[in-house]
């Protein structure tokens, strides 16, 4: 089990391809995973931020089924999107609301969630992501780092079953990357997460690794022996 | 930086959105409504000062507005004093002002959710003709927020140009800054879809 999730039924693809106008951004691809922290690495164009909108449900498969915690992606968008979260690399496209307090709560607008719990639920969150001091601060005044806490802190306050993280510290220095990689990689953290990255160190410190390259999967098991094939690859 | 929020916990912070609203229209309604006189320019600005002072944000905060505001003064008086008497140019230009600047006590000491909130009950009726009043509260949240990322994006795609060289050109200017603002329109469009927004 990873926290309350059922670990019978994570992310499972059975023979997706998925077309982006002429081109085949994935390839046949069928894969069961159910570890916790799935790191998914490749070059640039391999494949791997399609299937991370593929099990987001931001890009539909051309053939194949995709199914996440029991839910086709394809039939049940909606409760696919109650399950999963997703934070983009590009922490200013996160923000929706002016200040980082209202951020935060925007994640729980639409719940039944009263005013109050809101409230509480917010300061929780903001106290957990280091952001309490910053709650009335406006949120595009915040550094790189602190905008990727933001979004990060909003996509983890919707309690998903499962957190897609595409490029996360892309655009951060060392010391923030680090800050978003802790909180990302929290072993309690009560969800599974998909993380897409090119920083072989971060994905070092997940659970399993994927490795695309031309659509598929090429690599899959140990970080360690992924993240070696995946070198290997560039050196050929 | 369109975050004009300022925290507080004077008794205009502290009052609902909606009826705050309410009372800052009647006011507002009220001053232009005014004949012009110079003695409507008195109460305008006497009325503005006091509200400042009242609500606790001070007179530290009336002058960062009416600075913030400055171009539209000189405009408006300018603009004016070419058809108008000096009673009536500045008579006008104080209700414009003092409207302006009550107005923008609203958002002052309101939050913008509290803003939304207030705004998704008063469409709430609109509901049984098809209206869907959290999706315009959530438009309009988009719009207050996209001004300053646009503002941003604006001055990257300026600088990126001197980089390499090229001058205020509005035609080289336009064509970059659409493509990169219609790119954060979709980023935003899917970080929105993330979040669970239909």
């Amino acid at each position: 089990m990873i926290g309350d999730i059922d670990q019978s039924s994570a992310i499972r693809l059975d023979g997706v391809t998925a077309r982006l106008g002429d081109t085949v951004a994935l390839d046949d691809v069928t894969l069961h995973l159910d570890d916790a922290r799935i790191a998914v690495i490749g070059a640039n164009g391999s494949g791997k931020s399609t299937f991370a909108r593929l099990v987001g449900g931001l890009t539909r498969a051309t053939l194949g089924s995709v199914q996440v915690h029991g839910v086709d992606a394809a039939k049940d968008t909606a409760t696919l999107r109650r399950l999963v979260s997703i934070v983009f690399s590009n922490p200013d496209a996160q923000i929706v609301m002016p200040t980082v307090a209202e951020d935060v709560a925007f994640s729980l607008r639409g719940t039944k969630a009263s005013k109050a719990d809101i409230a509480a639920q917010v300061a929780d969150a903001l106290d957990e992501f280091g952001l309490t001091a910053l709650a009335d601060r406006s949120a595009y005044e915040l550094s790189g780092g602190q905008k990727q806490l933001l979004a990060l802190c909003g996509a983890v306050i919707r309690r998903p079953a499962l957190l897609i993280a595409d490029e996360p510290t892309a655009y951060l220095d060392a010391r923030n990357s680090a800050a978003v990689a802790d909180h990302l990689l929290h072993p309690e953290a009560g969800h599974q997460l998909l993380l897409v990255t090119h920083d072989l160190e971060l994905a070092a410190r997940c659970d399993t690794a994927l490795l695309f390259d031309g659509g598929r999967v090429v690599a899959q098991g140990a970080p360690d022996d992924v993240i070696a094939a995946y070198r290997a690859s560039l050196r050929a | 930086m369109i975050t004009l929020y300022r925290p507080g916990s004077g008794w205009l912070h502290r009052a609902p959105a909606g009826p705050k609203a309410l009372g800052i229209l009647v006011v507002v309604l009220a001053i232009s409504l005014l004949p012009t006189s110079w003695w409507t320019a008195g109460i305008a600005t006497t009325v503005t000062v006091l509200a400042y002072l009242v609500s606790g944000l001070g007179l530290g905060e009336l002058g960062r507005q009416l600075l913030l505001i400055r171009w539209i003064i000189t405009i408006t008086v300018a603009g004016q004093l070419l058809f108008l008497d000096v009673e009536s140019a500045v008579s006008n230009t104080s209700r414009i002002v003092a409207a302006i600047l009550l107005a923008a006590l609203l958002v002052l000491s309101t939050r913008v959710a509290d803003l939304l909130d207030a705004f998704e009950r008063v469409l709430q009726p609109l509901g049984r003709f098809g209206v869907d009043p959290s999706r315009i509260a959530l438009m309009l949240a988009v719009a207050i927020n996209t001004v300053p990322v646009l503002a941003r994006l604006a001055t990257s795609v300026r600088e990126a140009q001197r980089a390499r060289g090229a001058g205020s050109n509005l035609v080289t200017f336009v064509v970059p800054f659409l493509v990169v603002s219609l790119k954060h329109a979709d980023e935003l469009g899917e970080a929105l879809t993330a979040r669970g927004v239909r």
